[in-house]
């Protein structure tokens, strides 16, 4: 499978993260370390995947 | 001097330092319609991170979120975030638009999808989407303005006059030196923005005993609005999909923000831009939210979700002097967004409308008198709409639902931007008929209120958009040469350039 394809792939991981855990797995947790939490580091996650991604990019003579 | 005397002077400086900014700007413009709509595809890494940051970071963070925040707790920074989770497929659209751009000279994103689908009616049917949709999204940047400047003024400066100062100041920055401007006046927004958010949030912090006994106190004082669904039910998952799913895509459809992936200089201000937009992103959204959580404990009660920001900064545990520099923050966050829609507008007018259908051997002088006199009309039509929303209140008109409104019809566009990208069978027809039906179906349901099943309009727009965007296609003919020229171009530069 390509890079590209695995990239998708893994967005689509988050995205079903995104519903899952603060929606039905953290749903009775009244606290900061709760949705909050998750949904900061989740989003660290998406950032530095992006990261490790683009920072490989060169420049082209096109 | 009296409160409203500080106000006053403060918007005077903002204006007269932008302005000074925009004027320099102006020393750098060349002759052309690319130069004017995209600084001639020259930005630097900074200048590209800083307008994509305050073009899309607006009034709406810290009025229209942190009201959402206030009223229906985190499932505000869920929604967020998962805009900026969305930036991911940035990896995808960047390197892909910034490419094309180049090779093709396009001056908007309509007239890539006119392009590559061969059609001049594909372009105006996605210009007049913008045109449409964007008009709402323009008049919640004015609304935040004038609630603020009223809200800190307690009442003396009417909602209508931090309208008008909006309106004046985004056709002046957009006009005198086109993309330059807006782009300098946008980096200089930019760093105001975050810099005196992150500031006053310190010292509300610091009022509450510190990040540890703040979270307490919300834990203890609201633990209602730490989970998903809220306690007080109104944020449930059909909400948060109806506006998340609208935001998810906003770095394709919405074109003020697309276009400017056709600015960068190389590759590496490209990296720059990317990189520096998710950092920007991330901390500003953090802070909003924490905002909008302190006016929960310090301002509780209030009716209008919009004024939890104002009524906040009225506090006595603000210094005035601060809480003028935040609201000059807050304008920055909304004129930044606002003049660069219009300039978007206008490029698409010109561009897609004027010469596309209506004009099509217009010269480039006059293509470009035509952007600069839409200008002002757009901002005009926004500056209505503002007025007339300003009176409506409930939850329809908040800040936050009317941008994601917006974003919902923009949305019907996505299908045929990645068809354009990702599908040599993607057709005109396909893409016309896909965005004309699931608009009108967002704005029937919009406009009536009406959600079967309690889904929002952009998830029935979207969910009729995209197969009817497949099937219509399939049943007519593709411009397979065009297609393969385009996507053959774009998989060997890919290649060359490490993009996957």
């Amino acid at each position: 499978m390509s890079k590209s394809a695995w990239a998708w792939i893994w967005f689509a991981f988050l995205l079903a993260l995104d519903i899952a855990i603060p929606w039905y797995v953290l749903t009775r947790v009244e606290k900061m370390s709760g949705a909050f939490l998750f949904w900061t580091i989740w989003v660290a996650v998406a950032i530095i995947s992006a990261f490790v991604i683009f920072l490989k990019w060169k420049e082209v003579e096109r | 001097m009296s409160a409203t005397s500080w106000v006053w002077f403060g918007i005077v400086i903002y204006i007269a330092v932008g302005l000074a900014i925009a004027t320099m700007a102006r020393r750098q413009l060349g002759a052309g319609v690319s130069e004017f709509f995209l600084a001639n595809r020259k930005l630097g890494g900074f200048l590209s991170a800083m307008t994509y940051s305050a073009t899309t970071y607006s009034a709406f963070m810290m009025i229209g979120l942190a009201g959402l925040t206030y009223f229906h707790g985190v499932g505000a920074l869920g929604f967020e975030l998962t805009y900026l989770c969305g930036m991911f497929m940035m990896v995808f659209f960047l390197p892909r638009f910034w490419l094309v751009g180049k090779k093709y000279g396009y001056v908007s994103p309509m007239e890539l999808l006119s392009d590559r689908y061969q059609s001049k009616w594909v372009g105006a049917t996605a210009a007049i989407l913008a045109l449409v949709f964007l008009v709402p999204y323009g008049a919640v940047q004015l609304m935040g303005v004038g609630y603020l400047m009223n809200g800190i003024s307690q009442g003396v400066i009417p909602v209508v006059v931090g309208i008008i100062i909006a309106v004046v100041c985004a056709i002046a920055w957009s006009n005198i030196a086109g993309m330059r401007s807006v782009a300098w006046t946008d980096a200089f927004q930019a760093i105001i923005m975050i810099t005196v958010s992150a500031a006053v949030l310190g010292v509300v912090v610091v009022s509450l005993g510190g990040f540890g006994a703040f979270f307490s106190k919300l834990e203890s004082a609201v633990p209602g609005l730490l989970t998903v669904p809220s306690a007080k039910g109104a944020w449930n998952i059909n909400m948060f999909i109806g506006l998340a799913l609208p935001w998810l895509f906003f770095l394709i459809s919405n074109p003020q923000v697309s276009q400017r992936l056709f600015i960068p200089k190389s590759v590496t201000a490209m990296k720059q831009m990317l990189g520096g937009f998710l950092i920007f992103g991330f901390i500003y959204t953090l802070i909003s939210v924490l905002w909008g959580f302190s006016a929960t404990l310090l301002v509780p009660g209030l009716e209008n979700a919009d004024l939890a920001t104002p009524t906040l900064l009225t506090l006595p545990i603000i210094p005035m002097g601060l809480a003028i520099i935040v609201m000059i923050g807050i304008t920055a966050a909304a004129i930044s967004t606002i003049d660069s829609i219009l300039l978007t507008l206008s490029s698409v007018w010109a561009r897609d409308i004027h010469k596309g259908l209506i004009n099509p051997k217009v010269s480039e002088k006059g293509e470009l008198k035509v952007g600069q006199w839409v200008i002002p009309v757009m901002a005009v039509i926004a500056f209505l709409f503002a007025l007339w929303v300003a009176e409506k209140p409930g939850l329809d008109y908040m800040i936050a639902p009317l941008s994601a409104a917006a974003s919902a019809g923009l949305l019907m566009a996505v299908p045929t931007i990645f068809g354009a990208f990702f599908w040599k069978r993607a057709t005109a027809t396909g893409a016309i008929v896909s965005c004309i039906v699931g608009a009108i179906i967002v704005l029937i349901f919009q406009i009536t209120g009406w959600k079967p099943l309690g889904w929002w309009p952009g998830v029935w727009g979207f969910i009729v958009c995209v197969p009817l965007f497949i099937i219509v296609s399939l049943a007519t003919k593709p411009p397979r040469e065009k297609a393969e020229e385009f996507i053959g171009y774009l998989r060997g530069a890919l290649k060359e350039g490490r993009f996957i």
